[in-house]
């Protein structure tokens, strides 16, 4: 990396101080031309909203959209939200959805491209299957395991009868103590292929002469495993992780299509409680006030994305 | 190293021994998880060549006794006012998915070319505010930007589709594409640039035609996430003409709720153009999508 790195390098250095920020940003306006359309589209679409999303977290405001008549209230939303039953039942629901099925997906995601990081005759084949059900619309997912899982003709029932384990078909999705659980399932379907994809392109990186220097110094596949392949895993383990967590927090459609959040609440995340309050029983103010908590929640989970992919670019620049 | 074969054969065999139990284990679990995959898939399919009747069957039907393709003449026919439907749900996803790719390309390759090649005052605060986008869900921005839709009158048409849809796909594209401009050597631009090309030029003439495989990568996933969108879908259209295909098959299969063979027919139908393009180009895709993660 001695050699120089193109003219973005070069500018770095020559930048000069604090005084001549502006003149820098002059200098340089040529170079916005080209991020210009992307950013603006992002304002329009993005900082307006979360703009208006906290001015109405402090209102009480009219059903109906209407909003013009709303009343300033102050944080009265937010007391009204922490105090409430809902919120920690949800907030529960939440985090179990999140971690169960980040938990499980990426085990399972970096099991499969351990299991398949030596060739054999069809695993692009193989691979390519596995992948699939992370392709497909997540509303056709929703729909096939409510079908999976029908609890007058699904076949995981019919199974379960046939093998005499159950008397008769148990009810999955209608069940307070069993839906969380089978939509974790589902969802774990759909999302086990991108950790898997993720780690696959994580394995290519490990070096294969440390592995059989491991070898030779006579470690066995476990200890290969633990101190030689996972230490060079750290960092694309870290950022897989960050994007199926916040993936999982922001989830909609599974739970929202396969049983809206029901049976009484017990199948409600976060996301599908605010968007009930807001589009079902039209009570914008607290649903702004619970996207600001999520906002606030998801800077923090944000923050920690984008420190662990700017320790990739720093270990890269130092390299 | 005959030497060293020889003096530690013997541990050397029982190691290989382990190591094939740590294989067969890998080759087990392999078949857990293609069953697990798959298993749903191929249910959805039998489900799809039944008739009503067989599949509404206890004990059910493990392969039908009369399979039969009337769920999907059903939805192809135009003749018919499902076919009618659906064909119009399908045509209207095809077209906002291919206008929201088509434009995320051309914004985000501009954009994400300045973030690898130049370095301006703000550059990295651009870029992670970017990023920062696909952090937030829908759901938030959901009031707002129905009300925005409804001052610029787009409420209840594609463009507000189109719109929404650039807000999440532009910030992937930019990323994806960053990561391919990452590596494509600058001096091959300082070369042309010596020859005599401008920037520009040389931007189009050696950096576009190099980074071919990540804006394949980028449409493709542009397209798939247009393609399965679904909450503002279903938010900001009313309107039965105006549908795309998720949204669609919801408000079509509440009418008619125990058509189950219809709607696997409808689900497949639905997944088969992503799944071929994905299958097709996954090369591509894969490549760009864990460029930026995996360096160390």
């Amino acid at each position: 990396m001695t050699i120089v790195t193109g003219k973005a390098e070069a500018r770095r250095k020559l930048q000069p101080g604090r005084s001549g920020a502006l003149r820098d940003i002059w200098e340089h306006r040529a170079d916005y031309a080209y991020v210009l359309p992307a950013i603006a589209v992002m304002l329009i679409v993005i900082a307006y909203p979360i703009y208006y999303t906290i001015e109405l977290s402090f209102y009480k405001t009219p059903p109906g959209l209407q909003l013009r008549d709303k009343t300033f209230i102050g944080f009265d939303n937010y007391t009204a939200i922490l105090t409430s039953e809902v919120f920690w039942k949800v907030t529960w629901n939440t985090l179990i959805w999140t971690f169960g099925s980040t938990f499980i997906s990426f085990v399972l995601g970096f099991a499969t491209a351990l299991a398949l990081h030596r060739d054999f005759i069809g695993r692009g084949v193989l691979r390519a299957i596995l992948i699939i059900p992370w392709v497909i619309s997540a509303v056709a997912a929703s729909y096939i395991w409510k079908w999976i899982y029908h609890s007058d003709f699904g076949i995981i029932g019919a199974v379960l009868v046939g093998l005499g384990l159950a008397d008769r078909p148990p009810n999955f999705i209608d069940n307070v103590s069993t839906v969380l659980p089978s939509l974790i399932v589902v969802n774990i379907w759909r999302e086990f292929p991108f950790a898997m994809i993720m780690m696959m392109a994580g394995l290519q990186t490990v070096p294969e002469q440390l592995l059989l220097a491991a070898k030779v110094d006579g470690a066995n596949a476990w200890q290969r495993f633990w101190h030689v392949t996972f230490p060079h895993l750290r960092n694309v383990s870290v950022v897989t992780i960050l994007l199926l967590a916040v993936a999982n927090f922001n989830s909609f459609i599974i739970p929202w299509i396969m049983t809206g959040g029901g049976p009484s609440n017990a199948s409600h995340i976060w996301i599908t409680h605010i968007y009930e309050l807001a589009f079902g029983r039209q009570r914008w103010g607290v649903a702004s006030a619970y996207s600001v908590l999520l906002f606030i929640i998801l800077m923090t989970l944000g923050y920690f994305y984008v420190r662990a992919l700017s320790g990739n670019e720093r270990k890269e620049g130092g390299a | 190293m005959s030497a060293i074969a020889e003096t530690v054969s013997r541990g050397q065999t029982r190691r290989r021994m382990r190591v094939d139990g740590w294989r067969w284990a890998g080759r087990i679990f392999l078949v857990f998880m293609l069953l697990y995959t798959a298993l749903p898939m191929i249910w959805m399919l039998i489900t799809s060549i039944k008739s009503g009747f067989a599949a509404t069957q206890f004990p059910p039907q493990w392969w039908p006794d009369e399979p039969t393709l009337a769920s999907y003449r059903k939805l192809l026919d135009p003749q018919n006012s499902v076919g009618q439907d659906f064909l119009r749900f399908f045509w209207n996803s095809l077209f906002v998915s291919t206008v929201t790719t088509i434009l995320s390309v051309i914004v985000a390759v501009p954009a994400a070319y300045a973030f690898s090649r130049f370095s301006f005052p703000g550059r990295n605060f651009l870029f992670f505010a970017v990023l920062l986008r696909n952090m937030f869900p829908a759901v938030i921005f959901l009031v707002p930007l129905f009300i925005l839709m409804r001052a610029i009158g787009l409420v209840n048409t594609h463009g507000s589709l189109i719109l929404t849809y650039l807000t999440f796909g532009l910030p992937l594209a930019i990323w994806l594409l960053k990561g391919f401009y990452d590596n494509i050597p600058v001096q091959l631009e300082q070369a042309a640039r010596i020859d005599g090309a401008t920037r520009f030029q040389a931007f189009i003439l050696i950096v576009m035609p190099l980074s071919t495989p990540g804006i394949i990568a980028t449409a493709i996933y542009s397209f798939i996430g247009a393609w399965n969108e679904y909450i503002y879908a279903y938010t900001f259209l009313s309107k039965n003409e105006q549908l795309t295909l998720p949204v669609g098959i919801q408000r079509f299969f509440s009418e008619n709720t125990t058509d189950f063979p219809g709607l696997m027919a409808a689900s497949f139908m639905m997944s088969v153009p992503v799944v071929v393009l994905f299958l097709v180009l996954q090369r591509y895709f894969v490549r760009a999508l864990t460029e930026g993660a995996v360096k160390h």
